[in-house]
């Protein structure tokens, strides 16, 4: 009886103590890191002496959701970000004793993963746990043997379907988590395992090229997340860390170009797929209109 | 009273001949594909055996269905905290035959063979496991691998004139407790309001596989290609348009039967949650399937939005006549409380009077009793009625009941026609009841195995908010 009062108990004390640290909670910060500005080329490789020393930053185990991985958390992942005016590189190196790839036929296989979230908006940092529907976050989700994927969480349900059909996702989201749309897969991931140690570096432009992406271009704040395959982690199964502040270092040599506003060059299949339907309610007309000028001309004729 | 509608299947066992054309026609019709070699989403098990995957009844191995933990109905996978699906090896590694050399190899001394090649990588494989094993190559120290065997039965199993074997196929069972469902944090899987049919949402799956790990009958498979899970989906676009299954159709013994069950939604969980196991049969054909001609369920039914055609379908349902009006059809595993709504008719084993000289088998009539029966009560209640004998036997009864009454009426022996009336009255049948059981389970017609309303499509979404989702934008 006694057991049965004292967890609900616990649970209270610990949900008051969270409530009045609430604002505390939500935006404390962990280590800042400082990205380097370098001239010309981002280093891709890990071993690049470009690379600055890197900050360890902790992680903590994922407590909100099924299913709940063990309470008990000690890995970290080390970051070091350089940038050059129009791109950034990220370097994450993390301990993983075994090597989890995916392959052909590998039903129990994990692939061991990394995730970098970065606010979508400037305005207020977003919740922790992969942002809410007013306030998304533009999530970096590398797999190995999979490969990267810039995704977007949180704004699926906050948006009509003619919003989303104009930013190139799917009329109704099917899920918190979504791919953004071709156009916005810019992130490159290069990746070596070696030592017992993952070492994978993501290059994406500075600023943003969808609405959904975060961009880069000032301070900003990023979260990680880490995978261990080889313990069936996936999905909530994570160790996940706090916001990261990271601030932009000024560029020391000769002034860069400004940062370059990229411009999203569209197919004609985009053009059709994001043409809002009162576009095309436009064009039936004036395609109406055209036809029947034509028939008037050709029956004068 | 909260009364849903599910489109169900049972098997008759005792008329499945192991030929495997459910599955071979499943797999052209659905998992033809890259990814899903390993697939079979219908399977056809020798038992007794180690099944597929490999002894997937052992759920100390895949943490698979339901426990009860502090008196609540808890998934497997998390009270040990152990969500690990299958490995190939748990399948087994597909493969085919390297065919080419039959044509391209030089004329030499020796036949050119075609050597077995994995599907996944086309390379050279020795084949080591397979979908059906046991009966393919592997020889009796597999057949002992089954987990419904017991200690003393597995001693008795290596006498070979106690042998005994029976057919099992196996499609995802489209439970009314889906523990994949309630496995899924993406909620990608869902039980379709309509009809029942459990599906893997494509888009909504992130390939997590606790839904592989949750599932006690290991029913769905990960696609390693695509990423994502996928399952027998009842073959849904045959069945809304009130076509039976691939597999059903295909049966070569017609040993399948479709039909509608009304059930209610608010008992499942308090039945699923029964303490005692072996209650757990009774306790699924009493409270949660009911009886679509009485009047309190048809009006519930009504209130609920079932469409008249589909009460009607309850009404003529093969499945409801076996399962609960005569109780000769049971759900396999009823201990992982799933509430499985696949239900399977216990085999009679063969009638083996010829060979009682040879190898001493006690029998006393050309009808065994079912103590005699070869293959033992306690075996088939291990894999339909957790245990529950008594279930087990009442039905074979009923099934022996019925055999001996139409002998009667074809074969002039004395007293046959006193004996067939006895076995009925012992059995609880009525000679309607026996004349019915026997044109349903022996001489159906088509109608009468598939009655299939077609689907109302009243839980339709709006087309609105599909635009987008498919056709034009």
């Amino acid at each position: 009886m006694r057991t049965e009062l004292l967890l609900p108990g616990v649970a209270l004390a610990v949900a008051v103590v969270l409530a009045a640290l609430g604002v505390m909670v939500v935006t404390a910060q962990g280590p800042a890191v400082l990205v380097k500005f370098v001239n010309g080329d981002l280093p891709v490789d890990p071993a690049s002496p470009a690379w600055p020393k890197p900050v360890v930053v902790p992680l903590t185990s994922q407590i909100l959701v099924y299913p709940l991985p063990p309470a008990v958390e000690n890995r970290t992942v080390s970051v070091a970000a350089v940038y050059n005016g129009t791109h950034i590189a990220f370097l994450l190196e993390w301990r993983d004793d075994t090597e989890d790839v995916a392959r052909p036929g590998g039903l129990d296989v994990f692939p061991d993963a990394v995730a970098v979230q970065f606010p979508v908006s400037r305005a207020q940092l977003p919740y922790i746990c992969m942002g809410t529907v007013d306030n998304p976050v533009n999530i970096i989700y590398w797999r190995a043997g999979v490969g990267v994927q810039n995704l977007v969480a949180g704004a699926g349900y906050g948006l009509s379907p003619q919003q989303r059909e104009a930013l190139g996702l799917q009329a109704t989201p099917t899920s918190p988590v979504e791919l953004l749309p071709e156009s916005a897969q810019v992130v490159q991931a290069y990746a070596v395992y070696r030592n017992d140690t993952w070492y994978v570096v993501f290059v994406r432009p500075l600023g943003s090229v969808h609405p959904l992406m975060a961009s880069l271009s000032g301070d900003f704040s990023a979260a990680f997340a880490v995978w261990e395959g080889s313990k069936g982690e996936r999905g909530g199964l994570k160790a996940t860390s706090s916001w990261v502040q990271f601030r932009l270092e000024k560029p020391t040599a000769a002034p860069p170009p400004t940062p370059a506003v990229t411009t999203v060059t569209q197919t004609l299949a985009q053009v059709v797929e994001t043409t809002p339907t009162w576009a095309w309610a436009v064009i039936g007309v004036l395609v109406a209109l055209l036809a029947v000028m034509a028939g008037l001309a050709l029956r004068r004729g | 009273m909260n009364v849903r509608a599910q489109i169900s299947m049972a098997m008759n066992l005792d008329k499945c001949i192991g030929c495997h054309t459910c599955s071979v026609t499943c797999k052209n019709v659905w998992t033809n594909r890259a990814g899903a070699e390993y697939m079979w989403w219908n399977n056809v098990e020798t038992r007794p055996g180690p099944g597929y995957p490999r002894q997937w009844e052992n759920q100390d191995r895949y943490n698979g269905g339901w426990a009860i933990d502090g008196g609540k109905l808890k998934l497997r996978i998390e009270i040990k905290r152990d969500y690990k699906p299958p490995g190939l090896d748990d399948y087994y590694q597909p493969w085919t035959y390297d065919y080419d050399v039959l044509f391209s190899e030089k004329q030499t001394d020796q036949q050119p063979v075609a050597r077995p090649i994995s599907l996944i990588d086309g390379q050279p494989m020795d084949v080591a496991y397979g979908p059906n094993w046991n009966d393919d190559l592997a020889g009796t120290d597999l057949l002992l691998e089954d987990p419904n065997l017991d200690p003393v039965q597995r001693s008795i199993y290596a006498q070979f004139k106690d042998v005994f074997m029976m057919y099992l196929p196996r499609i995802c069972n489209h439970c009314l407790n889906p523990s994949c469902l309630a496995a899924c944090p993406r909620k990608a899987i869902y039980k379709r309001e309509e009809d029942g049919i459990v599906l893997v949402d494509q888009s909504r799956c992130r390939g997590y596989r606790f839904c592989v790990a949750a599932c006690p009958y290991k029913k769905v498979y990960y696609n390693w290609k695509t990423g994502r899970s996928e399952k027998c989906i009842f073959c849904y676009p045959r069945i809304e348009a009130g076509q039976p299954t691939v597999c059903s159709l295909t049966c070569v013994g017609k040993i399948r039967y479709i039909g509608v069950l009304l059930y209610d939604a608010d008992k499942v969980l308090d039945v699923a949650a029964e303490p005692d196991p072996t209650r757990l049969v009774r306790r699924f054909i009493d409270e949660v399937l009911l009886d679509p001609f009485d009047p309190n369920v048809v009006s519930a039914a009504r209130s609920a939005g079932i469409p008249d055609d589909w009460i009607t379908a309850a009404r003529r349902s093969p499945v409801y006549k076996m399962v609960k009006r005569w109780q000769v059809a049971f759900p396999l595993h009823p201990e992982f409380r799933t509430l499985p709504m696949v239900f399977y008719v216990p085999p009679l084993s063969p009638v083996v009077t010829a060979f009682e000289q040879t190898y001493g088998a006690k029998i006393t009539d050309v009808f065994p009793r079912v103590s005699e029966l070869r293959i033992p009560v306690k075996y088939l209640a291990s894999m339909f009625t957790a245990g529950d004998t008594a279930l087990v036997e009442q039905a074979l009864k009923k099934l022996i009941a019925v055999r001996i009454y139409e002998r009667s009426k074809n074969v002039a022996e004395p007293g046959l026609a006193d004996r067939a009336r006895q076995a009925l009255a012992e059995a609880g049948l009525t000679e309607q009841d026996a004349e019915e059981m026997y044109r349903l389970f022996a001489i159906a017609r088509y109608e009468d195995r598939f009655v299939i309303p077609t689907n109302p499509k009243r839980y339709a979404n709006q087309p609105q908010v599909q635009r987008g989702v498919a056709g034009l934008p």
